[in-house]
């Protein structure tokens, strides 16, 4: 396969990543640090035959590109932290019915409107837990230009092959900053199962997802976000039926998270390891260069939800884990769950990356 | 064609007695199985969509069928008329 | 074919309660839709949250019941996504015009091709009757138990001002006319929204002296003023009576649409 050499920005990378993997809607709303990815879908969008529409929210946004994603368009939108707050209620709503759609969010310091132009990761529970109920999402996290594109056209295709709104994590450095990519002509395609002729519309097959009856091809699919059978049918009040419609929800993705398990172990046999997912990501690649310490290994994780956990255990010399993260930590949570050694969090807020300094003293400092 | 009332969706609210033309539905006496209070017919056969439908070849009048919010009100196809013996004994 | 073709027959009956007058509102707008003679596979109905958005789901056709007020925003979407379908929205008076009042301004002002039916039972009846934004003053409902104190929304003046291309109101007494206005409604390239006022004997009826059914619908028929009638009063330098609902065809024009199949 032959590609091309580029120098773009993160978020122009994300559009024409997404562009790329056959999307042909976007609903959007504008916010730093996520709007260039708006303008460029703008622009380039109505000349390939998509449709780009400015939404009066972000709400109306999220609304927009779902009823897109149901007459079979490959859906996207891209957001900051307040705009993705509004968006909550039709996430949960695209996870009950099985929506596939993308969310692309360029994470900003919070809470509230906290700091626009400076970078942050302090979506990462919400993107996980922030609708009310309980389902399952998939969330992936870009620590390159490369990988804004690379991981928007991945997010397409795992949002149609598991029915479920699926987002990009990205945060402001990656959003904003430019560097070299490498294009590539073509990027692979998964399309929606699409739903056979007699079936259920809501009816799971073994792999738990059930088949897309999209709009205008004569399926007659009732769509609703209260509790429903197999026949799409509103069946608020069966107790089993509730029970079993969410247990599949995040069972389907939950079961198949080492399917779409993407990241990277480096030196498995060493006694420290960091843990990075995002930004913080390029910070550890420093120290790595520096170091260049066999006893240093690096766990990066690319799908942050579903949480691979398997792949910390292929640290089996761990003595510590090292979690650099542009919040409170957040994820380092989650990987405490995880293991039974000590998990040492690096926060930083205010917006700047790590330093390579302060990576260095904590790892010394848990001697 | 015959005039109906589908007493299995009929929730007795009588906006049919209210706006029927010719009053053919009246207010029922006693609930049924279900405990609805379904209205009755008086002379349905002066309905102006049973008596000429099938004249005209299309749906006449039909504001019971359009007002009735639980859709029980439906006309059906009646049999012909057949001509048949009457056995009278003296 | 007849409209009645259009139903889940195994769904129904639905759950609205006795003497509910949105049954009556999709008698009516499925009837315009079947005189249009649309394929079933072409036609997609959306719906908000409320009592009159589970009409979808009684409709044997692709169906969206969505979440609170947001129902416009998604139609949006199917409709801009894909031209050739035909969207109808069902909505009520909370979800248009309080949490979803901001989409609703932004549709009409796109004027992207959609028919909007509002089922406005100027109260909240599925959460059990509480005030909504076109609860006339005075009225009772759980939220207002000394009155409403607010001054109601007149929705056919807030489409119209926003720049739907098609707007006129009816109530779920006059079943012919209502029929007629969708189906224009239908037949009109842009934003068309037609409110219908209906009765809510449980909610509203039971808590503001009428006591039955059939005592609202006749409020409804005696208070309302045709359009012609109205202009006619205001020529003659008459005034207008504060409790009529002006009813007919408001607004018909045909400013440049969204949406509209080439």
């Amino acid at each position: 396969m032959t590609s091309r050499l580029e120098f773009w920005q993160g978020n122009t990378a994300c559009a024409e990543g997404a562009l790329a993997a056959g999307c042909n809607f976007f609903g959007g709303y504008p916010i730093t640090p996520s709007t260039e990815v708006a303008e460029h879908m703008a622009a380039k969008l109505p000349k390939k035959g998509g449709v780009f529409i400015q939404m009066e929210d972000e709400i109306a946004s999220m609304a927009s590109i779902i009823g897109a994603s149901w007459t079979g368009a490959r859906a996207m939108t891209a957001t900051s932290g307040p705009g993705f707050s509004l968006m909550m209620e039709n996430i949960g709503f695209a996870a009950m019915t099985e929506t596939p759609c993308v969310v692309v969010n360029v994470q900003r310091g919070g809470p509230s409107t906290g700091q626009p132009t400076m970078s942050a990761q302090g979506d990462m529970m919400q993107v996980r837990f922030g609708s009310h109920g309980d389902y399952a999402i998939i969330a992936l996290c870009p620590a390159s230009v490369q990988e804004m594109y690379e991981l928007t056209a991945k997010a397409f295709n795992l949002a149609d092959k598991y029915r479920v709104p699926v987002f990009l994590m990205a945060d402001e450095t990656v959003g904003h900053m430019r560097e070299k990519i490498l294009v590539p002509d073509k990027v692979e395609r998964v399309d929606r199962k699409p739903l056979a002729a007699d079936a259920l519309p809501f009816k799971a097959d073994a792999d738990l997802i059930p088949g897309f009856g999209q709009f205008g091809t004569g399926h007659h699919v009732h769509v609703t976000g209260l509790t429903h059978d197999e026949r799409g049918y509103p069946a608020t009040t069966n107790p089993k039926l509730h029970a079993d419609l969410v247990k599949r929800l995040v069972d389907k993705i939950e079961n198949a998270r080492y399917d779409m398990a993407d990241y990277d172990i480096i030196n498995p046999d060493a006694h420290k390891v960091f843990v990075a997912y995002g930004g913080p990501v390029r910070t550890v690649q420093q120290v790595m260069h520096d170091r260049k310490d066999k006893d240093i290994g690096f766990l990066r994780i690319r799908t942050v939800w579903p949480f691979p956990e398997k792949a910390l255990a292929a640290f089996k010399n761990a003595q510590a884990f090292f979690v650099p993260e542009l919040n409170l930590g957040q994820m380092a949570r989650e990987i405490e769950r995880h293991v039974k050694v000590p998990v040492v969090s690096i926060p930083k807020l205010g917006g700047e990356l790590h330093t390579p300094a302060e990576l260095i003293a904590a790892l010394e400092a848990k001697r | 064609m015959k005039l109906a009332i589908d007493e299995t969706r009929c929730k007795g609210c009588n906006l049919c007695t209210k706006i029927c033309p010719y009053k053919i539905f009246k207010e029922g006496k006693k609930p049924n199985r279900k405990g609805t209070v379904v209205p009755e017919l008086d002379r349905p056969e002066r309905c102006t969509n049973c008596r000429l439908r099938n004249l005209y070849g299309r749906q006449l009048c039909g504001v019971c069928q359009l007002t009735c919010p639980d859709q029980a009100i439906h006309w059906t196809e009646e049999e012909p008329y057949e001509l048949h013996k009457v056995a009278i004994e003296y | 074919m007849s409209y009645e073709d259009w139903f889940r027959q195994d769904r129904l009956p639905h759950i609205y309660c006795a003497g509910c007058g949105n049954g009556t509102i999709i008698n009516c707008t499925l009837a315009a839709v079947d005189e249009m003679g649309w394929k079933k596979e072409e036609t997609i109905f959306v719906s908000g949250i409320g009592c009159s958005s589970r009409a979808p789901g009684y409709i044997l056709t692709d169906s969206l019941h969505t979440t609170h007020g947001r129902a416009l925003a998604f139609a949006t979407g199917v409709k801009m996504a894909n031209p050739d379908l035909h969207v109808v929205v069902f909505t009520g008076d909370g979800d248009l015009a309080a949490i979803g009042g901001n989409h609703f301004i932004h549709a009409c002002r796109r004027n992207i091709d959609l028919t909007v039916v509002c089922m406005n039972n100027q109260i909240y009846g599925m959460t059990g009757g509480q005030g909504s934004p076109t609860t006339p003053k005075g009225c009772l409902s759980s939220t207002t138990p000394y009155g409403c104190t607010e001054i109601p929304f007149d929705l056919c003046e807030l489409a119209t001002a926003a720049g739907a291309n098609y707007v006129s109101r009816w109530t779920s007494y006059h079943v012919k006319e209502l029929e007629k206005a969708v189906k224009v409604g239908l037949e009109t390239p842009g934003f068309s929204f037609i409110e219908a006022l209906v009765q809510c004997p449980t909610a509203f009826g039971r808590r503001n002296k009428f006591r039955q059914v059939t005592d609202h619908v006749e409020y409804l028929k005696v208070h309302s003023l045709l359009k012609a009638k109205r202009d006619r009063m205001l020529e003659a330098g008459e005034k207008i009576p504060e409790d009529m609902y002006v009813v007919g065809e408001l607004t018909k024009r045909s400013r440049p649409a969204m949406g509209v199949k080439p």
